[in-house]
């Protein structure tokens, strides 16, 4: 009985807590809503600019799962399937802030963008801290694009790593049993040297993803390749040089890619904003993936990375 | 209560029968009846509370979720009470005419602690709510099941405490509601016979 007791009352903790919880969790959602109507932004409805935020390295994997967290191109591809087909967004602004991610996932975004592109929904890409390689490529298929003075972009081009340790293998007498069906079977592995074929098979894959980013940011940038190849050799560049070499059209912050939004779409200066909305639980969530993802980062950086990935990425 | 008392945990025992063994919270009640009927009132508290937050949650708040923690709870919570003693003051009185005995103040301490189940609307909603699962489905599903749970620990409870069978428990149980039923029914039948009338006079 005693015991009963015991659990009763912990039930009873648990149902205070989770009535704590929800006071909190709402009145942080009640004080949000107030700051933005501060701000001049009240929560309203009708035609408006729809947020797309693109953060950090990009990747296929969509990790809006359990939690409904946007990172991945999956999930940005969702997001903005949903803005494009709803009737109250007339324009979208892609808040650019990622060194870019892997070639197929970027692709998938830059895809995704075109065919919005094509149905006349004004699309300005604004960047933020850093737009580089995979980030100006999605950003290449917005008809504008702002960035701030000190926006690193630029970096196209096409990168695949992996760490050779031959000589650590050898120092700790360690000697891999490769069983293979075939020469290129065990291409980009970390105990042996690259082969000169493996080297050239590699090099053409590379340079395959390497046209297609030109081809797409050409395209997208209404210019010709040779415009662009120039300074397509990996190196970065600041908002202000690339406005300079036509990678970017406005030197502007985020507000005035929005405010660039609403007028290409025609839309009332007050016209709403209707950017990703996280729950306070959630962004307290959000806080704790990433420092998650953090550790992983640098666990993978120890590790050398376990898969073999090209990306239009830039790693310093 | 002294703070021995209190943590000897003996005050929760009615809110475990309610909880694990609904015959037994009868029982409960019986023996300390008026320090239960204090203590009872406890749920119908929890409950206006729990099912604002669960609502809240699930919808965009505004400012106005202050007024509703606030003076929405003190009506939320009048309003069970009230509903919960016409509710004990009916299934009493058909419970009299059926041959059983007059227990108001049992059959309300029976129906506020069978509310016990409906505490728990907001954590599970809440944990729908965060992993964003069809959180919608889930209020009403919860809603549903455990209203079930809560009927079922009332039904017990008078079925003890009459010393009746499940099923005239239950009759007794469904009574204001089927009175209720009938009720509004026979008004909305009168009120369209007077609305025929008025338009073809």
């Amino acid at each position: 009985m005693d015991r009963n007791r015991k659990i009763l009352i912990s039930i009873f903790a648990l149902l205070i807590l989770s009535v704590m919880l929800a006071i909190i969790d709402i009145s942080i959602k009640v004080q949000d809503d107030r700051d933005r109507d501060h701000r001049g932004m009240p929560f309203r409805t009708g035609p408006g600019v729809g947020i797309v935020r693109v953060e950090g390295p990009i990747s296929i994997k969509s990790r809006s799962g359990p939690f409904d967290l946007s990172a991945g191109s999956e999930s940005i591809v969702k997001r903005l399937d949903e803005l494009s087909r709803n009737s109250s967004i007339k324009a979208i602004v892609l808040r650019i802030n990622s060194p870019g991610g892997t070639v197929a996932s970027v692709q998938e975004i830059y895809h995704k963008l075109w065919k919005i592109r094509k149905r006349n929904i004004p699309l300005i890409a604004s960047m933020g801290d850093i737009a580089t390689s995979g980030g100006y490529y999605i950003a290449s298929a917005c008809n504008l694009i702002f960035a701030n003075y000190g926006t690193v972009t630029g970096s196209i081009g096409v990168i695949a790593l992996s760490p050779n340790m031959k000589g650590l293998f050898e120092k700790l007498g360690i000697k891999m049993n490769v069983i293979k069906s075939g020469n290129y079977k065990d291409i980009m592995s970390s105990h042996r040297d690259l082969t000169k074929d493996e080297s050239e098979l590699l090099q053409e894959m590379i340079d395959t993803s390497y046209r297609r980013f030109l081809k797409d940011v050409a395209l997208g940038r209404n210019q010709g390749i040779s415009d662009i190849e120039p300074y397509a050799d990996g190196r970065i560049l600041n908002g202000e040089t690339a406005q300079k070499l036509k990678l970017v059209d406005t030197i502007g912050t985020f507000d005035d890619a929005v405010d660039k939004a609403r007028e290409m779409a025609k839309l009332d200066e007050n016209s709403p904003v209707y950017d990703e909305y996280l729950t306070p639980f959630q962004q307290v969530l959000m806080s704790l993936d990433t420092m998650v993802r953090f550790g992983s980062t640098i666990k993978e950086g120890m590790d050398g990375g376990s898969a073999f990935t090209l990306e239009y990425r830039y790693r310093p | 209560m002294t703070i021995s008392g209190f943590k000897s945990l003996k005050w929760a025992d009615p809110f475990l029968y309610a909880a694990t063994d609904p015959r037994g919270l009868f029982r409960h009640i019986s023996l300390k009846e008026n320090r239960s009927i204090c203590l009872s009132f406890i749920v119908p508290a929890a409950v206006a509370l729990t099912e604002i937050l669960a609502f809240s949650i699930l919808g965009r708040e505004t400012g106005f979720f202050h007024y509703k923690i606030t003076y929405g709870l003190i009506l939320a919570f009048l309003f069970i009470v009230f509903k919960t003693v016409v509710s004990a003051a009916l299934m009493d009185s058909i419970g009299q005419f059926l041959g059983c005995s007059g227990r108001i103040s049992e059959t309300l301490c029976i129906l506020n602690y069978s509310l016990l189940p409906k505490c728990l609307l907001l954590p599970l909603v809440y944990i729908f709510k965060t992993v964003n699962f069809a959180p919608l489905f889930f209020y009403a599903f919860f809603t549903m099941a455990l209203f079930a749970r809560s009927a079922y620990t009332a039904i017990q409870g008078l079925s003890e405490m009459h010393t009746i069978h499940f099923s005239r428990a239950l009759l007794i149980y469904l009574s204001p509601g089927i009175l209720f039923a009938v009720f509004i029914l026979f008004i909305s039948f009168l009120a369209v016979i007077c609305g025929i009338g008025f338009i073809a006079g």
